[in-house]
């Protein structure tokens, strides 16, 4: 039962293989790699107790051994791109710490008036060309222009920053389309963040805005982070890079992909924002189940430190370990008839951030209050959406993309 | 009707906790994150229902919450 070939996910998540995988008992070894190697694969976790367990257990299933995605890297590689995302305690801890102040819910409440606005321009532009492409509209421009604005980017370089993070989806499917020395690069791409020389690109510009909020402190997010201090550390000039490299992805693309899938379910289910409409209470809720339909990341992988069990399977030390979020949340031991898109549902429990444990996703609070500002502003406005046209997804096994998506809205 | 479970004391691992945030926002009465360490710490008589201390303690990102057993 193959689920990371990427053109699968042309037509959405396999989800009836997952559903089979998860009625399997133990957990099942997916082939993956050397197809002459029988050794070449990793243990699909696809039910979400036992995600849970895996990712609440980073001192069984590492994050810093091989890589968190389904392909090892070279030591030199992973060293030269190591983020918090490949970090174990105690790294990980002493980097989290510092900046984790930058993105707790209460830190985060103060962009709320700033997200407003930026939705309200969003929506505005949408109405005033009758609609057209939802991604290229409202999904996209909204979170980055957030992130960009709380990191301090200058306005007229949005535009370049938005071109670069594409340019890093592009490297999270099967073909890239830049050549090796784009954008100057000299770094051989095998030490860049998705082989991309769009990744060298960011660093540089990264370091630049660093410099100069180093020199000109400012009320923004690079300014924050190039004060942070937690037991008299800052960041190094690589984790910095990283950390900038990081957001800027996880800002644009992450949330764009959850605004697009929360816009396909709000067209399919007008009933659902109606919902909204009459309970406005309903919008905490109706953020996680956006978030529990899209599950714009579809999984990361731990490699096992130590000879374990999961699910009355045997694991041995080193074996790649990969947590299917996609298929968490459609887990029917969890939510109750998993395809029927509910905003009432509550809980709390989508894996979307991840499977709780420490690499909870640490842009969680920026996240819901995009998402929410965006669904309340449309509800605010009495604005439904109507689907023309296909959507256009991506060749991707890692995140559940939409490329474009054709939206009018319905006033 | 059950009868309703007994408060619970609770504590932070400051070795574990990352700073999430999390508990304070679902319990801000008992957690608070420390401005220049960024590590939670409880504030007050650090007692919630039961119910609601089972919750926190599972969504606490670092697995760093946990009761104060009492002897």
């Amino acid at each position: 039962m193959n689920v990371t070939d990427a053109h699968l996910y042309l037509n959405g998540i396999p989800h009836e293989r997952f559903s089979a995988l998860r009625a399997e008992p133990g957990i099942a070894w997916h082939p993956y790699g050397d197809p002459d190697d029988d050794k070449a694969g990793f243990w699909a976790v696809t039910r979400h107790a036992d995600i849970k367990q895996v990712s609440k257990n980073p001192d069984v299933y590492s994050s810093a051994l091989g890589h968190t995605n389904l392909w090892d890297l070279e030591a030199d590689a992973l060293e030269a791109r190591r983020s918090l995302i490949d970090t174990d305690a105690p790294d990980h801890t002493r980097l989290r710490r510092l900046i984790s102040n930058v993105f707790t819910p209460k830190n985060i409440r103060r962009w709320a008036d700033l997200t407003r606005s930026v939705t309200g321009d969003v929506l505005d532009e949408f109405e005033k060309q009758g609609g057209g492409d939802w991604v290229d509209l409202v999904a996209a421009p909204l979170p980055i222009r957030v992130i960009l604005a709380i990191l301090g980017v200058p306005v007229e370089d949005a535009d370049y920053l938005v071109e670069l993070s594409n340019y890093l989806v592009e490297g999270t499917g099967d073909e890239q389309s830049l050549p090796a020395d784009a954008f100057g690069n000299t770094t051989e791409l095998r030490l860049l963040p998705f082989n991309s020389p769009a990744s060298h690109a960011m660093f540089e510009y990264g370091a630049r805005l660093a410099e100069s909020r180093r020199n000109d402190p400012r009320d923004d997010m690079v300014t924050m982070l190039v004060q942070a201090e937690a037991d008299g550390e800052k960041l190094s000039a690589s984790e910095f890079r990283n950390l900038f490299h990081l957001l800027i992805f996880a800002g644009n693309e992450t949330t764009r992909t959850a605004l697009s899938h929360g816009a396909l379910a709000f067209a399919a289910h007008p009933a659902e924002l109606q919902r909204l409409g009459d309970d406005p209470a309903l919008l905490d809720t109706a953020t996680d189940e956006v978030l529990r339909w899209a599950t714009p990341i579809l999984h990361m992988r731990r490699t096992a430190t130590t000879d374990t069990e999961l699910a009355d399977t045997s694991i041995a030390e080193g074996d790649k370990v990969v947590m299917w979020y996609a298929s968490a949340n459609r887990d029917d031991e969890v939510f109750d008839d998993p395809f029927r898109f509910d905003i009432g549902r509550g809980g709390g429990n989508q894996f979307s951030f991840g499977g709780g444990g420490p690499h909870f996703c640490l842009g969680a609070f920026l996240a819901r209050l995009e998402i929410s500002s965006l669904f309340g502003e449309m509800v605010n406005r009495g604005m439904g959406l109507q689907q023309h046209g296909d959507v256009v997804r991506s060749p991707s096994n890692f995140v559940h993309g939409v490329l474009s998506l054709g939206m009018e809205p319905v006033l | 009707m059950d009868k309703p479970a007994e408060p619970m004391r609770v504590t932070v691992d400051a070795d574990k906790c990352i700073g999430s945030g999390m508990c304070e926002m679902l319990e801000e009465e008992t957690f608070l994150i420390d401005e220049d360490t960024n590590i939670s710490q409880v504030i007050g008589e650090a007692v919630l229902p039961a119910e609601r201390a089972a919750i926190v303690i599972d969504r606490c990102p670092a697995s760093a919450i946990s009761i104060v057993d009492k002897d």
